[in-house]
């Protein structure tokens, strides 16, 4: 039995073209957002934390350049040969920290305010997370810098507080994070880059204990230098589960000399003097770097096409030029005095380099493609080999 | 030609033909030089060509197939081939393409020349060059030097091509894991096969170790303690400083006879030196040298010399230095030798080395140096405690049960606390806080002291000694700032255990040299081959056999290139061509 359905009519919709003049003040608006938003938001899509390395590297600098700039009274004669460096230089490079350092706080805001999702990936990255501190640590350093606020002002107290909360906040949620959540294992997640978390510590107690607040220098010291001394040891036993370091990143091993140094010039702020142990830890940091600069095999690879990650070899030279500051003021020893030398030219060189270098590659600076971006996902193929995890079960 | 099988030395294997299904393992006795050309897994030529001899002529071959420890055994032959080629090279070379005929041929011609004569002097020379591939420049130093002692040295030997690959080769630390076994990575595993004969007694430089700088350690560290003893104990006993001074001088000599001895083995076979270097275990007795020489500076007399000068600190921390900077570098971020992996007991030889020189450099008044080598060593001291500790699943070379290279954990401690000593001026907290340590783990293992037996003695035994005489001297140092009568007891006990220690280790050491004769066995560590033994004597059928009959015509024919399938790692059977000139 055939039954004959009629079929309902197809429902018509229709359409009317209404030209409606658009208003020219409306069409240079929508067009000059449209522009901004090109612009923009590429960049911001693409600027994630680990280009505060460039921040870090600048304010470090800054900090070389005023320690070196002001001799004390009883300073060796190669110490007052370094006075003599121009005070504009100094103020050249504050405001050229600051401005950078203001850009890429604004577009890391936004970033954070529209592509949150990012953020937290970088989060979860286990390399990307350690560089969440980089901001606050570039603003710490600029503010001890900065050449109208002495430490005992109010304003200084005030910005270290605002600098030093984020830090602390982030120390407990990771710190937490590496012996209770189950993931995140330290014996997986540990690399170099996680000596960074330490290192801000450390700048925060130096800061604190330059405003005179010793107590607070004393808590972020011994939560900083705590937890270095088990990413230290972690890191030196490579640990066959642990996931290696991208052959790109291989410049952020200089952190292993950050770390020591910094402490060094952090207790050294606390305790009033250069002690024993300030020196050995300006030791340790001075026998890592001569461990690192006699292997540049290391390095080869990832030095073959530039990079952000390059801004990584400054800070490290230049934190441990500061120590050598400090330990050549202690000790009057002329072969102390050389090795500040050779090491604040060592720093200043390789700041300019990279300085230049990025000026004249400001299109790579940004690459093209956001997805193989190593700090934001390093994929396992991109592990160099040398380093590489061994099967434990072979 | 004649394949000789040497029914004694059990690597040999008998060459068969395929219907016999076996390996045509071929080993080389140069003087009789038969080459092949092979064209290895690389696919490079590796051998040189062949020449076989005319009817009037004398020619050698030799081969040389390195590409695995089955290859890097050579080809053997008796001497006197020339007679056998004389007679018919067709037939001859149809011995050398299928085992089979070889064996007839054998049996058939000479029973007799089974066995080889044993003072023929070109068998000697033969059977040095096996040596050659752990010889410096492959021997080329000694022929060197032999023509210039005016010896006659056989001119007409082909120049012995050592395998390319053993000469460059650095072994990673996964195969001597694989190869050895045991608390020192000594013994061979069953199924490893190494690349000098095992039943010879390798020439006695080989065998030299550098463990034998242990014995330097313990007795120069003796002669320190009592030197402390004598100045310290002046109220209860005393010790005259005579006693130091003769232990001091017979440390010197045998400081010096160790070190010439080592240094012979680094000029006449530097690839031995060179593998040694690539052991986990006795890459750390590299310091050794340089400790023993700090210790026989702590324990200079007063009458030899009273005040050493600041260069001589210098000059022997700085290969301490060289050497620290390597392997602490490795650690950290050098492929393979991860600590995880390779961390034994005997790493506290790379970080006591830190600790006794900053105590030299104190007690030479130095103030800087001395605080930057205590850093050091403190920082990688520290990780590794925590990796032997935590005896990690990975970790390979640490030894199952109670070895004496437990002792070893006493020694950083103690030495640290007395370097801490000298640089504060005082045996303060910090001093006092290792000194307990080094009591408490010296203490942990002496309980134990019944799981210390039953193993074979060793060189490497000798090293275990001085922390027990530097937590003697540690104690000594103790005692003299905190005196009541449990110290002075308790430094007495030590010094005297150590002493004990040391002298009985000395009579063991001279009975297995002169008595037993077998204090430097065979090392059988640094004569594992390069690759696993992928053949793992196996049989394989090859259908490559079926055309050796081919081949054979061919060559009968007049035709160069004859083809014999050979054994190579990882591919299986593979052919390899032979050049007749």
């Amino acid at each position: 039995m055939t039954t004959n359905v009629k079929q309902p009519p197809l429902p018509q919709i229709e359409l009317t073209v209404t030209s409606t003049s658009i208003h020219s003040n409306d069409h240079t608006a929508t067009d000059t957002l449209t522009i901004i938003k090109a612009l923009f938001i590429p960049i911001i899509t693409r600027c994630h934390a680990g280009y505060f390395r460039i921040t870090l590297s600048l304010c470090c600098q800054t900090l070389l350049w005023k320690t070196l700039k002001d001799p004390p009274e009883n300073a060796h004669a190669y110490r007052r040969i370094l006075g003599l460096f121009p005070s504009t230089a100094f103020l050249l490079l504050w405001s050229l920290s600051l401005l950078i350092l203001t850009t890429l706080s604004i577009l890391y805001i936004l970033r954070c305010a529209l592509f949150s999702n990012m953020v937290k990936t970088e989060y979860l990255n286990h390399i990307g997370v350690n560089y969440l501190f980089a901001p606050w640590i570039s603003w710490l350093l600029l503010l001890q810098t900065a050449p109208f606020l002495t430490p005992k002002t109010i304003y200084y107290l005030l910005l270290w507080c605002l600098f030093v909360v984020p830090i602390f906040v982030l120390d407990v949620k990771i710190y937490g994070q590496w012996f209770t959540k189950g993931k995140r294992i330290l014996s997986t997640v540990a690399n170099p880059a996680s000596q960074l978390s330490a290192v801000g510590n450390f700048v925060g107690a130096q800061a604190a204990a330059q405003m005179g607040w010793k107590e607070s220098a004393m808590v972020l010291f011994t939560v900083g230098m705590v937890h270095y001394m088990v990413v230290f040891v972690t890191l030196y036993q490579r640990l066959s589960g642990n996931t290696c370091l991208p052959t790109m990143l291989t410049p952020v091993m200089f952190l292993f000399i950050a770390a020591p140094s910094m402490a060094s010039l952090a207790w050294d702020s606390i305790c009033g003097t250069f002690d024993f142990s300030s020196k050995m830890l300006f030791y340790l940091s001075f026998f890592m770097f001569l461990s690192l600069v006699t292997r540049p095999n290391l390095f080869k690879n990832s030095m073959k096409k530039f990079n952000v990650v390059w801004w990584a070899y400054s800070y490290p030279l230049t934190v441990l030029a500061l120590a050598s500051a400090e330990y050549a003021q202690a000790t009057k020893s002329s072969f102390a005095q050389l090795l500040m030398l050779l090491l604040s030219a060592l720093s200043v060189m390789v700041s300019i380099v990279l300085m230049v270098y990025t000026a004249l590659n400001t299109n790579t600076i940004l690459p093209p493609d956001d997805a193989c971006d190593p700090t934001i996902m390093p994929s396992d193929d991109a592990c160099d080999p040398t380093i590489a995890t061994l099967d434990p079960i072979s | 030609m004649k394949m000789e099988n040497r029914k004694d030395s059990p690597e040999v294997v008998p060459i068969r033909s395929v219907d016999c299904d076996q390996i045509l393992g071929v080993k080389k006795q140069s003087g009789s030089s038969f080459q092949m050309t092979t064209t290895g897994p690389n696919g490079n030529d590796l051998g040189t060509s062949i020449d076989l001899p005319d009817q009037n002529t004398t020619q050698s071959v030799s081969i040389s197939i390195p590409q695995s420890p089955l290859d890097a055994k050579r080809v053997l032959f008796k001497d006197n081939t020339e007679a056998v080629w004389k007679d018919s090279p067709a037939r001859n070379l149809k011995l050398g393409v299928t085992g089979c005929e070889i064996d007839e041929m054998g049996s058939e011609k000479t029973p007799e020349r089974q066995t080889l004569p044993v003072k023929n002097p070109r068998m000697d020379a033969m059977k040095d060059n096996r040596y050659n591939s752990f010889k410096t420049w492959s021997g080329r130093l000694e022929r060197q030097l032999s023509v210039l002692r005016g010896k006659s040295f056989p001119r007409n030997d082909p120049e012995i091509n050592p395998p390319q690959n053993i000469q460059g080769e650095s072994l990673s630390a996964d195969r001597y894991f694989d190869a050895l076994e045991g608390p020192e990575l000594e013994t061979l595993r069953p199924s490893e096969e190494i690349m000098l004969p095992e039943d010879k007694k390798w020439p006695f430089l080989l065998r030299y170790p550098i463990s034998s700088f242990g014995i330097c350690l313990g007795v120069s560290s003796q002669a320190i303690l009592w030197k402390n003893a004598s100045t310290s104990w002046t109220h209860f006993i005393h010790i005259s400083l005579k006693v130091n001074y003769i232990l001091w001088c017979i440390s010197i000599l045998l400081f010096a006879v160790v070190a010439s001895t080592y240094l012979l083995k680094v000029i006449f076979y530097f690839e031995a030196v060179r593998r040694e270097y690539y052991h986990p275990i006795r890459v750390n007795f590299f310091f050794a040298p340089w400790i023993a020489l700090l210790f026989l500076a702590i324990g200079v007399p007063e009458d030899v010399h009273a005040n050493l000068p600041h260069w001589l600190w210098y000059v022997l921390m700085t290969p301490i230095l060289c050497l620290e900077l390597k392997i602490y570098g490795q650690w950290m971020s050098g492929g393979q030798r991860r600590l995880s992996k390779v961390a034994n007991p005997s790493n506290h030889l790379s970080v006591v080395g830190n600790f006794v020189g900053a105590l030299l450099g104190a007690s030479m008044g130095l103030k800087e140096g001395p605080i930057f080598f205590f850093a050091v060593g403190l920082a990688h001291y520290t990780v590794l405690f925590v990796t032997l500790y935590q005896r990690l699943p990975t970790n390979e070379t640490l030894p199952k049960e109670l070895h004496p290279v437990f002792f070893l954990f006493v020694a950083a401690p103690s030495v640290a606390s007395m370097a801490w000593a000298k640089i504060n001026g005082s045996f303060d907290y910090g001093a006092r806080l290792a000194y307990f340590i080094a009591l408490f783990l010296y203490f942990s293992l002496a309980v134990r002291v019944n799981f210390f037996r039953g193993f074979k003695f060793s060189l490497a035994w000798w090293a275990y000694t001085f922390p027990m005489t530097g937590a003697a001297i540690a104690t000594i140092r103790y005692s003299s700032e905190v005196p009541n009568i449990v110290t002075k007891v308790l430094s007495l006990a030590l010094a005297t255990t150590a002493t004990v220690t040391v002298t009985g280790l000395l009579i063991t050491t001279i009975i297995h040299a002169f008595v037993l004769r077998d204090l430097f066995p065979n090392d059988i560590g640094i004569a594992i081959s390069g690759q696993k033994p992928k053949a793992q004597r196996k049989w394989y059928r090859r259908n490559t056999c079926g055309s050796t009959k081919d081949i054979m015509h061919r060559v009968s024919s007049g035709e160069k290139i004859v083809e014999v399938p050979v054994i190579s790692p990882g591919l299986g059977v593979k052919p390899f061509s032979m050049q007749v000139l």
